[in-house]
C-alpha cells in the first residue's frame, strides 16, 4: 500500500511551462509547394537562415526554370555538388531530359513531404527543387567526419583480427560484410527516435535467424518513443528486459569479428552511428564469459585460458568474502602456522577483519575508477601511487594487515581477467554483497547468497533465451560453455536462438 | 509467474531427485538405521530399495497409463471427498516432514558450526533462501539443481575418497549385524527413507514427458541408492558401529575428522556444498508442498503462498526444545508412520485403477 | 524509493559491521590452546585440574610490529569443573577468548588415566564443538601440569610445530603408537581390544650404572645429556575399557605395529644379538612384507590363532665382520637365528598380553569379527574372556633384502695383520 502510494507520488510528472509548437509541426507535415519561391521561404524559415551558418541555399537556372539546391555543407561532399550536380545541370541543354538521366550520382530519390526531405538533408543528402515541381530530388553525398578504423582497445587479442568498430555505421557494416560474404546478410535500418532521427541497423542472416526473435527485436525497437537515442549504450538500456538487474542481458562488443561470428550463429546484431561497438542479442551468461581469442587459439590453449578465466571469476567473487568468513568464523580451517601468522599480523590492526577488507576493497575500486578517469599522461603514476605506496603505507601504519593486501590485490587482479565490462561490474558488485554475507554469516552466508544468486541467474532471460542455456535448460548446441570443444566437434549453432538451420558443418 | 509452466528435462529431474533424497545421508537418518542394525546398517538402504521397487512399479504403471500427475489421478480415481482426504494426508505428511527436516538442519548448523547464533536467525535464513528459490518456479529450481549438482556430487565423492583412506574394512564384520531376520524386519520400518519418491509422482506434469519421467525416476533411484549405500558403508568403516551409534550427525563428524595434506580441518570447506544442497532440497520440498496446498484449497497461483508456508515452518520448527533429541524422536515416529502409507497407497491406487477398468485397453499397448 | 532502500541497506550493513555477530570472533581476539592437560585432584571426583598450553602467535613473527621478545607460550593451570567452562574461567587470567581450535594434543597424567572416573571426563570432550577426534592423546608419567610446564624445546620453539614434528617422527619410527581420540573412543566402545597411547615424561630416571638398551625402554629411561628439552616420549600406555592398566616398551610398541593389520606398514630398526659374536649386536631393519595373515579357528574348544608374518630384513651393521654376501651358509645360520629370536620376542609379548592384560592391542578382535555372521554370536563369544586362553602361534618368514649399502666388509684378520 505504502509502496504504491510512494510510487504514485514520485512518478508524477512535474508541470513545466512549454511553448506550443503545433504550427511548426504542421508546416513540416505539409507537402511541397509547386512554387519554388514558397518552398525556399519555408525552408529558410525552418532552418533559421541566415542564423544557421552551414546550411546552403544555391539558386540557379535550369534551362529556363529556376532551381534550388539545399544541403548542409559540413556533412556533404561539396565536390559532388560542384562536379556532379551543378556542372551537368548547368551544361545540360536538353531541358526535357529527366534529372535522373543527367546527374551522375549513385542514388537519387524523390520526396514530397517537407518532413521527409528535412530528414534526408540531415543525413547528408543534397536536395534539388525545381520550380513547378511538387517534389524534391535528393542526391546522396554524405560526408560525416569520423575516426579511421583503429585497433580494438577494450577487447584485445593476441591472435586474431585487430580492427575495431568505429563511430561510422557504414564502416562498421562494411567490416561485417567483409567477413560474411553472403547474399543472405540483411542490414535493416529503422529510425528509433523522434527528434534526432537516430538510425539503428539490424544485421542478421535471413536464412538462419529465427523470425519470431527478429520480430521481437523489431517490436522492442519500435516501442522506444523518445526524442533521442544517441549511442548503443543508451539503446541497450531501452530494450533490455530487466533494467535493474545486476547481470547484463545484451552483449556489447567492439570487435567486428566477434559480431560477425555471432551473426553466423543466428544471433542479431545492432549497429548505430556514433557507437564504436555493436550489440549482440540475445546474450547468455556464456557470451560474457567467453572471449573471441578462445576460439582463435588452439584447442588446449583456448581451454587453458578458459580455465584461468573461471578461476579468476571465482577468485574475484569469493576470495575476500572467504577470507573474512574464515578469519572471523572458521578459524580452525586455517593450518596452524598460517593461523598464527595471520593472528600475529592482525594483533595491532584496530579494525575488525570485515571492515579492514571492505576498506581495502573500496580503496582498490577507487584507484581503479580514478585510474580510468585521469588524463593519460599521469595514468601510470596513479597505479604506482595507489597500489604500492598506499598498500605499503597502510601495512606499515598497522591499518591493514599484509595478508589483506594480498587478498584484495589478488581479487582485484583476477577481476581484470573478466573481459566484458558489464559482467565485470556484475562480478565486482556481487563481490561486495558476498563480503557482506560473509561478515554476517561466514561461509554459510556465502553459500546462502550463492544459492540465491544461482536461482536468480537461472530465472533471467534475454529475449526469451534462458541465461544459462545451453547448460540448463539443455538445447542442441556445440556445448561451448565453460570449456570449448574441438572445432571439428562443434557441429551445431546454439539451439536456444532457434535458428532455421542448426547444422554448421 | 508465467515461467513456472515450463517443463524440465531429464538432467534437471535427476539432479532434483538426487539432491532431494541423497542429501538425507548428511543428517541423522543414518543413525535411525545403525541404532538397530549395527554393522548391517549399510545393507538396509540396498535392501530397502529392493522393497521400494514394488510400490514404485505400481505407481509408475498408473502414472504412465493416465499420463497425468498423481494429484489428478487421485482426484479422478477417488472422487472429490476421498481424493481430498488422501491428498490432505499426503500434504500433511509432507509438511510435517518438512518442518522436522528443516528443524534438524537448523540444529546441525546450530550445534556443529554456529553455536552462538540464535536458532531463529539460522532457521529464518534457510527458509528465506528456500522461499525465494521456490517462488522462481519449478523449471528454475530444476535448472539451479542441475547447475550445482555436479559440484555437489564431486565434493561428496571427495569426502568418500578421503574417508576411505582412513577407514578400516574389518568394521564391516559381522556382516549380518543383529541377524538376517532383524535386517528384514528393521528395513521394512525404515522404508520411508525412499518415501520421497512418492512426491515425485506429484510433479509429473512438470516433467517434459512421461518417458523422461520414467527414465529419470529410475536413474535417479539408482544414483540415490548408490550414494546412500556408499555413504552408510563409509560411516561404518570410519567409526565402527558402536561409536557411530553415539554420533548425532555422522556426516558432519566425518568431515571434521578427515584431512588432506596440510589442511587438517576441512569441515568448513565442505560446509558450503552441503548448505547449497540443503537449500535446494528444501526449495523443492516447499514448492511441492505449496503445489499440493494450492491444489487442495483451490489456489491457482499457488506460488504466492510459499512465503507464508515458509514463515509457518519457521515458527512451528523452533518450538521443540533440545531439538537434537526431541526431533529425532519425532522423526522416528514419522518414519514409522509414513512407511505403511508409502507402501500401501500406491498399491491401493493401482487396485482402484484396475477395478475401474482403466487398464483393460492398456495391455495391447505394452 | 531507491534512496529509502539504499539508506536502509547501508544502515543494516553498518549495524552488521558494528555489532559483530553471534559467532563472530576476530582471530587476534583468541587465545589458542595447543595442548590441554588433565590431572586428577586427590579426593575429589567433581573437579579436575586443567592446564592450558597457549601458543603466542606473535612469537617469531617477522611481520610489521611483531611480538618482540615475548615468549612462545603461556601456561596456566587451574581447577575446573569441565572443559567448556574452563575456557571462561581462564579469562580471569588470560586476556583473550580461549579457544580449542588449534588443540592438537591432550595430556593426561598417568594417575588420572588409571582412575575409574577418567572415562567420564573423556566423554566431556565429545560435547565441545571445537575439540576434534583427530587430537592426539598423550599419557604423562608425572602430573600433566608439571609435564606441560617442562615443555620447552629449544629449536622448534613454537609448541604446535614441536608437537607436529615429534609425533610424526615417533610414528614413523614406531617408538610410540598413533593415538587419536577417534581411536580411543572406538576401541573403548567396541570393548574388545587394548588402546595404546603415546607415553611421555619430563623426568629422566636416574639409574646410573646399568646401561639400558635404548630400543627396549619406556619414557624416562632414555639417558641423554646436553642442552635440550627434558621431554621424552617412548613406549605406550595401555588402556583397557577406557582405563589405563600399564605401559609397554618401545620394542613392544613396534611389535604391536608389526602384528596389527590395521596399522600402516612401517620399517622398523632394531637390534638383536649377533649369532657369530657374543659381544656384538646386529642392527637390522625389519619391514612388513605384504599383509599379516591371521588364521583363526574360533569354533574349537581352545580357539587358536595362527599369525604368519612375512618380514624383509636388512642387516645394517655387521660388527662381527662376517662376509654374508659370499657365504650362503652363514646367511642361513643368521636367518635361523633371527627367526628364533624374533619369534621368541613375539611370543613373549603375546604371552604378556594374555596373562597381564587379558586382551591384545593388535586389532585381532576386528579380524575375529570376520568369523561371525551376526553380532549376537560375536557377543556370545566374548573376545575379552576368550583371548587369555587362546592358543596363539606366530610364524615368521624372513627374507633378506640386502646387507646395507656396501655389502662386503674386509676380513678383520687381514686388516690387523
Amino acid at each position: 500500500m505504502l509502496k504504491q502510494f510512494l510510487q504514485k507520488t514520485l512518478k508524477k510528472i512535474p508541470t513545466v511551462p512549454e511553448e506550443s509548437s503545433t504550427e511548426e509541426i504542421d508546416k513540416k507535415q505539409s507537402n511541397l509547394n509547386a512554387s519554388l519561391k514558397k518552398n525556399l521561404d519555408l525552408f529558410k524559415e525552418i532552418y533559421q537562415y541566415p542564423l544557421n551558418t552551414d546550411i546552403q541555399f544555391r539558386e540557379f537556372l535550369l534551362g529556363n526554370r529556376k532551381a534550388l539546391l539545399i544541403f548542409i555543407d559540413t556533412i556533404t561532399k561539396t565536390d559532388i555538388v560542384e562536379d556532379h550536380i551543378l556542372t551537368p545541370l548547368l551544361a545540360s541543354e536538353d531541358t526535357n531530359k529527366k534529372i535522373e538521366d543527367s546527374i551522375p550520382v549513385k542514388s537519387i530519390i524523390t520526396k514530397t513531404v517537407v518532413k521527409d526531405i528535412l530528414i534526408e538533408i540531415s543525413k547528408g543528402y543534397i536536395a534539388l527543387f525545381i520550380d513547378g515541381e511538387e517534389k524534391a530530388y535528393l542526391f546522396s553525398a554524405p560526408n560525416f567526419e569520423g575516426r579511421n578504423i583503429e585497433k580494438s582497445e577494450n577487447e584485445t587479442v593476441v591472435k586474431g583480427p585487430k580492427e575495431a568498430f568505429n563511430e561510422l555505421s557504414s564502416t562498421n557494416i562494411s567490416m561485417i560484410r567483409k567477413k560474411i560474404k553472403s547474399e543472405s546478410l540483411v542490414v535493416e535500418s529503422s529510425v528509433i527516435s523522434q527528434r534526432s532521427n537516430n538510425d539503428v541497423y539490424i544485421l542478421y542472416l535471413s536464412d538462419v535467424v529465427n523470425d519470431k526473435m527478429l520480430s521481437n527485436v523489431r517490436e522492442r525497437l519500435k516501442k522506444i518513443e523518445v526524442d533521442t537515442v544517441q549511442t548503443l549504450g543508451l539503446l541497450e538500456q531501452r530494450i533490455e528486459e530487466r533494467p535493474k538487474s545486476i547481470f547484463p542481458t545484451i552483449l556489447f562488443t567492439e570487435r567486428p569479428d566477434r559480431a560477425a561470428s555471432y551473426i553466423e550463429d543466428g544471433y542479431i546484431v545492432l549497429l548505430m552511428d556514433n557507437s564504436p561497438a555493436s550489440l549482440v542479442l540475445p546474450a547468455t551468461f556464456w557470451s560474457f564469459y567467453h572471449s573471441s581469442e578462445d576460439h582463435y587459439l588452439r584447442f588446449p590453449y583456448g581451454n587453458f585460458t578458459r580455465m584461468l578465466r573461471l578461476l579468476a571469476l571465482f577468485m574475484t567473487l569469493f576470495i575476500s568474502a572467504a577470507y573474512v568468513a574464515i578469519v572471523t568464523y572458521h578459524a580452525e580451517m586455517i593450518p596452524p602456522d598460517l593461523l598464527l601468522a595471520i593472528a600475529a599480523t592482525r594483533e595491532k590492526v584496530p579494525f575488525p577483519a570485515a571492515v579492514e577488507v571492505l576498506m581495502m576493497e573500496l580503496a582498490f575500486e577507487l584507484i581503479r575508477e580514478a585510474g580510468l578517469r585521469v588524463p593519460s599522461p599521469i595514468g601510470p603514476t596513479i597505479g604506482i601511487v595507489g597500489a604500492l605506496i598506499l598498500g605499503q603505507a597502510a601495512v606499515q601504519a598497522n591499518i591493514v594487515s599484509p595478508i589483506v593486501v594480498i587478498v584484495v590485490a589478488l581479487g582485484g587482479l583476477s577481476s581484470f581477467a573478466i573481459g566484458d565490462l558489464s559482467m565485470n561490474f556484475a562480478v565486482r558488485m556481487s563481490r561486495f554483497l558476498l563480503l557482506l554475507a560473509a561478515s554476517f554469516f561466514g561461509i554459510y552466508g556465502i553459500a546462502a547468497l550463492f544459492t540465491v544468486g544461482i536461482f536468480y541467474l537461472v530465472s533471467i532471460k534475454s529475449f526469451g533465451v534462458p541465461y544459462l542455456s545451453p547448460l540448463t535448460p539443455k538445447y542442441v548446441s556445440s556445448k561451448d560453455t565453460i570449456f570449448r570443444r574441438l572445432l571439428q566437434n562443434e557441429f551445431f549453432r546454439p539451439g536456444y536462438v532457434k535458428p532455421k538451420d542448426i547444422k554448421k558443418q | 509467474m508465467q515461467q513456472s509452466q515450463e517443463k524440465i528435462g531429464i538432467r534437471e529431474y535427476i539432479a532434483i531427485i538426487t539432491i532431494m533424497i541423497a542429501t538425507k545421508v548428511t543428517d541423522d537418518t543414518p543413525i535411525l538405521f545403525f541404532d538397530t542394525l549395527d554393522t548391517a546398517g549399510w545393507i538396509a538402504p540396498f535392501f530397502n530399495a529392493l522393497i521400494v521397487v514394488i510400490p514404485l512399479i505400481f505407481l509408475m504403471k498408473v502414472v504412465t497409463r493416465y499420463n497425468k500427475g498423481l494429484i489428478e489421478i487421485i482426484d479422478g480415481l477417488f472422487g472429490k471427498y476421498l481424493g481430498f482426504l488422501l491428498l490432505f494426508i499426503i500434504w500433511f505428511i509432507s509438511i510435517s516432514a518438512l518442518i522436522i527436516d528443516t528443524a534438524i538442519y537448523t540444529d546441525i548448523i546450530g550445534t556443529m558450526y554456529f553455536i552462538r547464533t540464535p536458532t531463529i536467525i539460522i532457521y529464518g535464513l534457510i527458509m528465506a533462501v528456500c522461499a525465494y528459490g521456490a517462488k522462481r518456479g519449478f523449471a528454475q529450481i530444476g535448472s539451479a539443481a542441475w547447475v550445482v549438482y555436479p559440484y555437489l556430487q564431486v565434493s561428496l565423492l571427495f569426502v568418500f575418497i578421503l574417508t576411505l583412506s582412513d577407514s578400516n574394512l574389518s568394521f564391516i564384520h559381522p556382516i549380518f549385524g543383529p541377524g538376517p531376520i532383524e535386517i528384514v524386519k528393521e528395513s521394512t520400518f525404515t522404508l520411508s527413507i525412499y518415501a520421497d519418491f512418492l512426491y515425485l509422482f506429484l510433479i509429473v506434469p512438470f516433467i517434459k514427458d512421461i518417458h523422461v519421467f520414467k527414465k529419470g525416476t529410475w536413474a535417479g533411484f539408482i544414483i540415490v541408492i548408490i550414494n546412500v549405500g556408499i555413504a552408510f558403508l563409509l560411516f561404518l568403516l570410519l567409526f565402527d558401529y558402536q561409536s557411530l551409534k553415539m554420533v548425532n550427525y555422522p556426516f558432519h563428524e566425518v568431515i571434521r575428522y578427515i584431512d588432506t595434506g596440510f589442511l587438517t580441518n576441512m569441515e568448513s570447506f565442505f560446509l558450503p556444498f552441503w548448505a547449497i544442497a540443503s537449500f535446494i532440497r528444501f526449495t523443492v520440498y516447499i514448492w511441492i508442498n505449496a503445489l499440493l496446498f494450492g491444489h487442495l484449497f483451490k489456489i491457482k497461483q499457488f506460488e504466492y503462498v510459499i512465503p507464508s508456508i515458509a514463515t509457518l515452518i519457521v515458527f512451528i520448527g523452533i518450538l521443540p526444545e533440545s531439538p537434537t533429541y526431541a526431533i529425532f524422536e519425532l522423526r522416528k515416529t514419522l518414519f514409522q508412520f509414513t512407511t505403511p502409507i508409502f507402501f500401501f497407497l500406491p498399491i491401493l491406487i493401482w487396485i482402484v485403477a484396475k477395478l475401474k477398468g482403466d487398464f483393460s485397453n492398456d495391455d495391447n499397448n505394452n | 524509493m531507491m534512496t529509502t532502500i539504499t539508506k536502509s541497506i547501508s544502515l543494516f550493513a553498518m549495524l552488521v559491521f558494528l555489532s559483530g555477530c553471534w559467532d563472530q570472533v576476530e582471530l587476534e581476539g583468541r587465545a589458542y590452546v595447543v595442548g590441554l592437560g588433565m590431572d586428577k585432584i586427590d579426593d575429589e571426583t567433581n573437579q579436575i585440574r586443567i592446564t592450558f598450553l597457549i601458543s603466542n602467535p606473535e612469537f617469531g613473527s617477522l611481520a610489521e610490529g611483531g611480538g618482540g621478545d615475548e615468549p612462545p607460550q603461556e601456561i596456566i593451570s587451574f581447577v575446573a569443573n569441565d572443559m567448556e567452562s574452563a575456557k571462561d574461567v581462564a579469562n580471569m587470567v588470560v586476556a583473550k577468548q580461549v579457544t580449542y581450535d588449534l588443540l592438537r594434543v591432550l595430556f593426561i597424567s598417568e594417575e588420572f588415566a588409571k582412575d575409574p572416573e577418567f572415562i567420564r571426563w573423556m566423554y566431556d570432550l565429545t560435547k565441545s564443538k571445537e575439540i576434534r577426534r583427530d587430537i592426539r592423546l598423550v599419557v604423562s608419567k608425572e602430573k600433566a601440569s608439571t609435564f606441560i610446564q617442562n615443555i620447552n624445546p629449544l629449536l622448534e620453539s613454537r609448541p604446535h610445530e614441536y608437537f607436529e614434528k615429534i609425533f610424526e617422527r615417533l610414528n614413523a619410527t614406531g617408538i610410540a603408537p598413533t593415538s587419536d581420540l577417534l581411536k580411543f573412543f572406538r576401541i573403548t566402545e567396541s570393548d574388545a581390544d587394548l588402546f595404546l597411547s603415546i607415553y611421555g615424561t619430563s623426568l629422566q630416571k636416574n639409574n646410573s650404572g646399568s646401561v639400558q638398551n635404548p630400543l627396549n625402554i619406556t619414557a624416562g629411561e632414555f639417558q641423554y645429556e646436553g642442552m635440550t628439552s627434558p621431554i621424552q616420549f617412548a613406549g605406550a600406555a595401555v588402556f583397557k575399557e577406557g582405563k589405563m592398566i600399564g605401559t609397554i616398551t618401545t620394542r613392544e610398541t613396534r611389535l604391536a605395529y608389526l602384528l596389527n593389520p590395521t596399522l600402516p606398514i612401517k620399517d622398523i630398526l632394531t637390534a638383536y644379538p649377533d649369532p657369530f659374536s657374543e659381544d656384538h649386536k646386529l642392527a637390522i631393519r625389519v619391514e612388513k612384507q605384504g599383509k599379516v595373515k591371521t588364521k583363526m579357528d574360533l569354533k574349537k574348544e581352545v580357539p587358536s590363532i595362527d599369525v604368519s608374518l612375512p618380514l624383509a630384513v636388512e642387516v645394517l651393521s655387521n660388527h662381527s665382520m662376517v662376509d654374508y654376501p659370499k657365504e650362503a651358509e652363514k646367511r642361513e645360520q643368521l636367518k635361523k637365528h633371527l627367526d628364533d629370536e624374533i619369534t621368541k620376542v613375539f611370543e613373549d609379548f603375546i604371552k604378556k598380553t594374555q596373562e597381564e592384560y587379558g586382551t591384545e592391542p593388535f586389532g585381532w578382535s576386528l579380524e575375529a569379527r570376520k568369523h561371525f555372521r551376526t553380532l549376537p554370536e560375536f557377543e556370545k563369544f566374548d573376545w575379552m574372556k576368550t583371548y587369555p586362553n587362546m592358543d596363539i602361534n606366530v610364524d615368521i618368514s624372513i627374507r633378506f633384502s640386502n646387507f646395507g649399502r656396501q655389502g662386503e666388509v674386509p676380513k678383520l684378520e687381514e686388516l690387523r695383520d
